[in-house]
């Protein structure tokens, strides 16, 4: 099992920042090395017969540096290896799909608490992921008792 | 919450009204053979039914479900977030296969209002035709409606491909941000009213452009982008398209903050 799977290492943050690196609290080798994402399969990792979801997925920037938008976190993970002329979506694909079965997305993060319903924990990219939100309860805020008649 | 007139063999709080069931168990009716199933859907409930859906395809690792009956019921197959394979004999009512994300979903009848709205990956396909607010919000996927659809298909849609085998009612593609649409017939008027972006494919009429709707030319990627579409759903291509985009007279996208630009993404 990868590294990126230790649920320890999982820590939901207060930061007001929304980048990818404030929100986990570190960088990912497959933002550095391009070999890392050479072997991701993007139709395999999608529904239907074509590349579904990731036809709107384009490599974009985030202050001056390449990037992939992860919508599932609603921010930029950036891009630093040199991509070849004419394979950006390609490659900002592959490493956005890459970061989202290796369970680095933090908003995917958020279900291990938040999640309400019976869930994949990892999403459709990925088989066999762990199901989460099957015993949610509501927070219960300390010291407030319900007021009576209700 | 009234508890009158509870049904033989239920048990718990149930609503006559058929909107609320909070103590609803999966009823584990479905005929479990290998990696798919099917049930019967005619004696359930939308809630029973979603509840066996999810029941088959999260806990019991099924990955292909038909399911019988289906009785125009509202908002079924809803929040299904994992790659699996739905077969729908009939017709759903409203909101139905909302909220997906990863499922294939063939619908062989008739659908409601607001079908397949915010998808987020997957493929939906109705043999039939479909309400008004057709793909409202989707982001991603591939939406497939064989015969006809009624207004506002793709409302604020902000991703992925709606495919129309007919016509298309009025107001199409209003407050498009993102993805595509291809209309193999005609268009009623106002379409693609406030589009932000996107791209609607039109191979019929089209009674009237809405405010900074503008008439685009076809590309070579355009072409490859219907061609692959039509093959892979066997559909007849219309022998020519108009594409039709925003104006651009509307955009104040340099002043929106970082955060609200990202919504649109």
């Amino acid at each position: 099992m990868p590294e990126q799977f230790d649920l320890a290492d999982r820590r939901l943050t207060t930061r007001a920042g929304i980048d990818t690196e404030e929100l986990t609290g570190r960088h990912f080798p497959y933002q550095f090395d391009r070999d890392l994402v050479e072997d991701v399969d993007l139709v395999a990792a999608t529904p239907g017969e074509d590349l579904n979801w990731l036809e709107d997925v384009h490599l974009m920037a985030e202050d001056g540096v390449p990037a992939v938008f992860d919508r599932y976190t609603n921010a930029f993970l950036k891009i630093y290896f040199e991509i070849p002329g004419g394979r950006e979506d390609e490659y900002a694909r592959k490493v956005l799909i890459k970061h989202l079965q290796e369970g680095n997305s933090y908003g995917i993060w958020l279900k291990h608490q938040h999640a309400k319903f019976s869930q994949p924990e990892l999403g459709p990219w990925l088989r066999d992921s762990a199901t989460v939100g099957t015993a949610w309860r509501p927070p219960q805020l300390a010291g407030w008792e319900k007021p009576a008649g209700h | 919450m009234d508890t009158l007139n509870v049904p033989e063999g239920r048990t718990g709080r149930y609503d006559v009204r058929g909107l609320a069931e909070p103590d609803a168990e999966a009823p584990k009716i479905a005929r479990v053979d290998g990696e798919s199933a099917v049930f019967d859907a005619a004696e359930l409930s939308p809630r029973l039914i979603n509840l066996e859906l999810r029941r088959l395809i999260y806990d019991e690792g099924v990955a292909e479900v038909t399911i019988e009956n289906p009785g125009a019921r509202h908002s079924i197959a809803v929040g299904i977030l994992t790659r699996c394979r739905i077969r729908i004999n009939g017709s759903l009512g409203y909101f139905g296969c909302g909220l997906a994300d990863g499922p294939e979903i063939h619908i062989t009848g008739r659908v409601g209002w607001s079908v397949a709205e915010n998808m987020m990956a997957g493929v939906v396909v109705i043999d039939r035709n479909a309400g008004s607010l057709t793909g409202a919000a989707i982001r991603g996927g591939d939406l497939v409606v064989r015969g006809h659809v009624g207004a506002r298909t793709g409302i604020d849609q902000k991703g992925g491909t709606i495919i129309v085998g007919g016509n298309a009612g009025s107001m199409t593609g209003f407050m498009m941000q993102r993805g595509r649409q291809i209309i193999c017939g005609d268009v009623g008027g106002g379409m693609g009213d406030s589009m932000y972006d996107g791209a609607i494919y039109v191979g019929g009429k089209v009674t009237s452009l809405g405010v900074d709707c503008v008439e685009s030319e076809m590309t070579p990627a355009d072409e490859e982008l219907i061609d692959r579409k039509f093959r892979i759903y066997g559909l007849d291509r219309p022998d020519s398209f108009r594409k039709f985009v925003c104006g651009r007279k509307l955009w104040n996208y340099d002043n929106l903050e970082p955060s609200e630009r990202k919504l649109v993404l």
